[in-house]
C-alpha cells in the first residue's frame, strides 16, 4: 500500500493543471476525453468561470473514436469552433483514453493548424500525473509556441522580472496576484510578465526581454527553465513571504547579475532538531518560503514534505519528497506542528498541532474562503 | 540520420531483408540502428551474435529504472540493435507497446547518444493499429519500404499498407519509399508488383530472387551477405542498399 492514498484526498490532475495554465492566455484549449476530466476541472479545480470567460472545451471522445481511430470529428469540431469563436491560439489536452490508444497529437494539430491557420499545439498530459507537471508542461508548451526573440536597444533601467508559476490552483486568492506585483515593484523591480493571470500574453510573449524569472511555485519551473535555456534568463524559485522578502529581493537581484540560476530551499537551514519541529507539507517553493519565515521569526526548526511530481530539483537539505499516506504518516512522525492544507488532519500525529493552510489544489473549494493571500500570512500560533 | 521504415505482409522477409541490409550499411561506414518493432522480438537475431537482448517491453515490465545499454546491444558490424517487445501474448496492448517502447528508446537518448546514420524499423505485418503506424509518424522514419511478393495475399497487405499511408497525408508521416519484390516465382509476379506500385505513384526499389541460399543462411543461424557474399543473391541485396540509401544521403 505504499502510494496509497485511502484518508486522504490526492491532488488536483495534470489535465486540470494543464487547463489551469493556459486559461487566461486567449486560446480555446480543448480536453480530448469524454468527460471525466472536463467535469473534475470544472466542478473543483476553476474557480474564475464567474470572473472572466475563457474557451475550454471538451471533445466528448467517445468510445467509438476511440476504437475507430476517428480523428476527424476531433478535427472536424475543433476547426468548426475555432471558425466561430476566433481563438488566439488552440491546444489539445490529452487524457488518459487518447493516451492508452496512442493518438498522434502532433499529427492532428498539425492539421487543426493547416485547416484553421492558427497556431495549434498538444499539452501532452495524460491524466496520470499531478497538477504540477501539467500546468508545468502547458505553461512550457505555449512558450515555446509564443515567446518572441527580444528586441534590441534596451535601455538601461530597473531589473525586469518574470513572474512563472501562476494559477488559481495555488494562489486561488487574486488579491496574492496583485500583491506580487506591488511587492516588485516596491522592491524596485519591473514586474514584466506573469505566468499566467492577471497580465496580457503580449506581455508574456516578451519574456525573453526580463533579467530574471521569479518562480514562485514548481507549475512554473518548466517555463522557467525554457527562457533560460533558450534566451538566457536565469530564474530564482523562492516566494516573497512576509518575513524573509529582503533575502527573496537580494537573491533575485543576485541571480539577474550573475545569470546563475538557483532555489532559495538550497540555501535554507531550517535547524537542526526534526523532533518537535514544524513540518510543512505541500508546494514546495511556497512551503519552503514560509517555512524560511516562520524559522527566522521564531527560530522553530522547520522541515518540509513535498507530495508533488517534478519537484525534485526544488528540494533543499531540510525538504523530503514524499508519496502515499504511508510515507507522509511516517515523516510526520514525531513532528511538534503540522502546516498544511485542512484535509491532511488523518495524517497528522496525535499531540501535533495542525496549522491549517487550505490549497485549492488539495481540497478544492471546500476551504476556498479561507485561503490567504500568501504574501501576507503569518501562520498563528506558532 | 535517415530513418527507415519497412512493412509487409507477415513471413514475407522483413526481418531477413532490414537484417541483411543493416549489415551492407554498416559495411559501407555507416553507423546503423536497428530496432525491431514486433511483439515476437525476432527481428535481430541474425545480428547478435549469441548475445541475448532484452526487449524494452521486457525491462519496463520489471518497473525499475534502466538504462540505454540494458536494451541495446552491439552487434554483427557494430550494427546496434534493439528490440521493442511487447504485452505478454494474449493480453494488453501490442500497439500501443510499440509506442511506449520506441518513445523509451528516445527518452533514454539511443538518437542523441549513438548519433546513427541509418535507423531502421523493422515493423509487425500490417498497419493493424495506431501503435504499428507510428514507425510511419514524424520524427521517426522519413521513407516507409513495403516488402511483398506476387502472391494475392502479400500484394493485398501491401496494398493495404500503402493506403494506410496515403490516408496519412497532411499529417507530416513517411513518404513510401518504394515497393520492394521478394519473388515466390508465381505467374505474372514483377507485373502485379509493377501495377501495385503504379497505383500508388511509386517505384519497385529492387527485386530478391526465390533462392534456397536464404534457408542456408537460415540454418547457419547467419545473413545471407555473411554466409554466400559473393553470391548472386548478395549481388541483389547490395543493389537494393544502394537503391535504398543511395550514397548522396548516406552523410545525411
Amino acid at each position: 500500500m505504499r502510494q496509497a492514498y485511502i484518508q486522504t484526498p490526492c491532488y488536483t490532475g495534470d489535465v486540470s493543471g494543464a487547463c489551469s495554465a493556459l486559461y487566461e492566455l486567449g486560446g480555446m484549449t480543448v480536453m480530448h476525453d469524454p468527460s471525466g476530466c472536463n467535469s473534475t476541472y470544472n466542478t473543483h479545480d476553476e474557480i474564475r468561470w464567474y470572473d472572466r470567460e475563457s474557451l475550454i472545451f471538451l471533445s466528448g471522445l467517445t468510445d467509438l473514436d476511440v476504437i475507430l481511430g476517428d480523428d476527424e470529428r476531433l478535427i472536424g469540431d475543433v476547426c468548426r469552433a475555432a471558425e466561430a469563436l476566433h481563438p488566439a491560439f488552440i491546444a489539445l489536452v490529452n487524457s488518459p483514453l487518447p493516451w492508452l490508444n496512442g493518438t498522434d497529437f502532433d499529427a492532428v494539430c498539425r492539421l487543426i493548424g493547416e485547416r484553421t491557420s492558427l497556431p495549434a499545439f498538444h499539452v501532452p498530459t495524460n491524466g496520470m500525473h499531478d497538477y504540477v507537471r501539467g500546468a508545468g508542461l502547458a505553461l512550457e508548451t505555449w512558450a515555446r509556441h509564443f515567446v518572441k526573440e527580444p528586441r534590441a536597444g534596451r535601455e538601461k533601467g530597473k531589473i525586469r522580472a518574470n513572474l512563472m508559476g501562476l494559477t488559481p490552483l495555488d494562489f486561488a486568492l487574486r488579491d496574492t496576484v496583485s500583491s506580487l506585483r506591488s511587492l516588485l515593484s516596491e522592491a524596485g523591480f519591473e514586474p514584466w510578465s506573469f505566468w499566467a493571470m492577471d497580465d496580457d500574453p503580449e506581455n508574456l510573449k516578451r519574456a525573453s526581454e526580463a533579467d530574471v524569472s521569479l518562480v514562485v511555485s514548481a507549475a512554473g519551473l518548466r517555463a522557467a527553465r525554457f527562457l533560460e535555456r533558450t534566451f538566457g534568463v536565469p530564474y530564482l524559485a523562492a516566494f516573497p513571504a512576509m518575513g524573509i522578502r529582503d533575502r527573496v529581493w537580494s537573491l533575485l537581484e543576485e541571480t539577474a547579475s550573475s545569470g546563475k540560476s538557483r532555489s532559495l530551499s538550497h540555501a535554507l537551514d531550517l535547524g537542526k532538531e526534526e523532533e518537535g519541529a514544524l513540518f510543512l507539507v505541500g508546494e514546495p517553493v511556497t512551503m519552503g518560503s514560509l517555512a524560511a519565515a516562520v524559522h527566522a521569526r521564531t527560530g522553530r526548526p522547520c522541515r518540509v514534505l513535498v507530495p508533488l511530481e517534478e519537484t525534485e530539483t526544488l528540494l533543499g537539505p531540510c525538504f523530503t519528497r514524499v508519496s502515499g499516506e504511508e510515507e507522509i504518516r511516517r515523516a510526520l512522525k514525531g513532528a511538534g506542528a503540522v502546516l498544511a492544507d485542512p484535509m491532511y488532519r488523518p495524517l497528522v500525529p496525535e499531540g501535533a498541532d495542525l496549522v491549517p493552510l487550505p490549497h485549492l489544489a488539495y481540497s478544492g473549494r471546500i476551504f476556498l474562503k479561507e485561503i490567504p493571500d500568501l504574501t501576507a500570512f503569518v501562520p498563528e500560533g506558532l | 540520420m535517415i530513418k527507415l521504415a519497412f512493412y509487409g505482409k507477415g513471413g514475407i522477409g522483413k526481418s531477413t531483408l532490414v537484417s541483411n541490409l543493416a549489415l551492407l550499411l554498416a559495411e559501407r561506414g555507416l553507423r546503423v540502428v536497428q530496432i525491431g518493432c514486433d511483439p515476437k522480438a525476432d527481428s535481430t537475431r541474425f545480428l547478435r551474435e549469441g548475445k541475448s537482448l532484452p526487449t524494452v517491453m521486457d525491462k519496463i515490465r520489471e518497473r525499475v529504472p534502466f538504462a540505454l545499454s540494458d536494451v541495446l546491444i552491439r552487434g554483427r558490424e557494430g550494427v546496434l540493435l534493439a528490440e521493442a517487445g511487447g504485452p505478454l501474448p494474449g493480453r494488453g496492448c501490442a500497439g500501443r507497446g510499440i509506442i511506449t517502447a520506441l518513445e523509451k528508446l528516445e527518452e533514454l537518448g539511443l538518437y542523441e547518444t549513438c548519433r546513427p546514420d541509418v535507423v531502421l524499423y523493422d515493423v509487425l505485418g500490417d498497419v493493424v493499429c495506431g501503435g504499428f503506424a507510428m514507425p510511419m509518424r514524424s520524427s521517426y522514419a522519413e521513407r516507409v519500404y513495403i516488402l511483398t511478393s506476387g502472391e494475392a495475399m502479400s500484394v493485398y497487405a501491401a496494398a493495404n499498407i500503402a493506403m494506410a499511408l496515403k490516408s496519412f497525408e497532411g499529417r507530416g508521416y513517411a513518404d513510401l519509399g518504394g515497393f520492394i519484390l521478394n519473388r515466390r516465382d508465381v505467374p505474372r509476379e514483377e507485373e502485379r508488383v509493377r501495377d501495385l506500385a503504379a497505383d500508388f505513384g511509386a517505384e519497385v526499389t529492387g527485386a530478391l530472387s526465390r533462392s534456397p541460399k536464404y534457408q542456408e543462411a537460415e540454418e547457419a543461424g547467419l545473413p545471407l551477405v555473411l554466409l554466400a557474399p559473393e553470391s548472386p543473391e548478395a549481388g541483389e541485396l547490395s543493389a537494393l542498399a544502394d537503391a535504398i540509401l543511395p550514397p548522396e544521403e548516406r552523410k545525411g
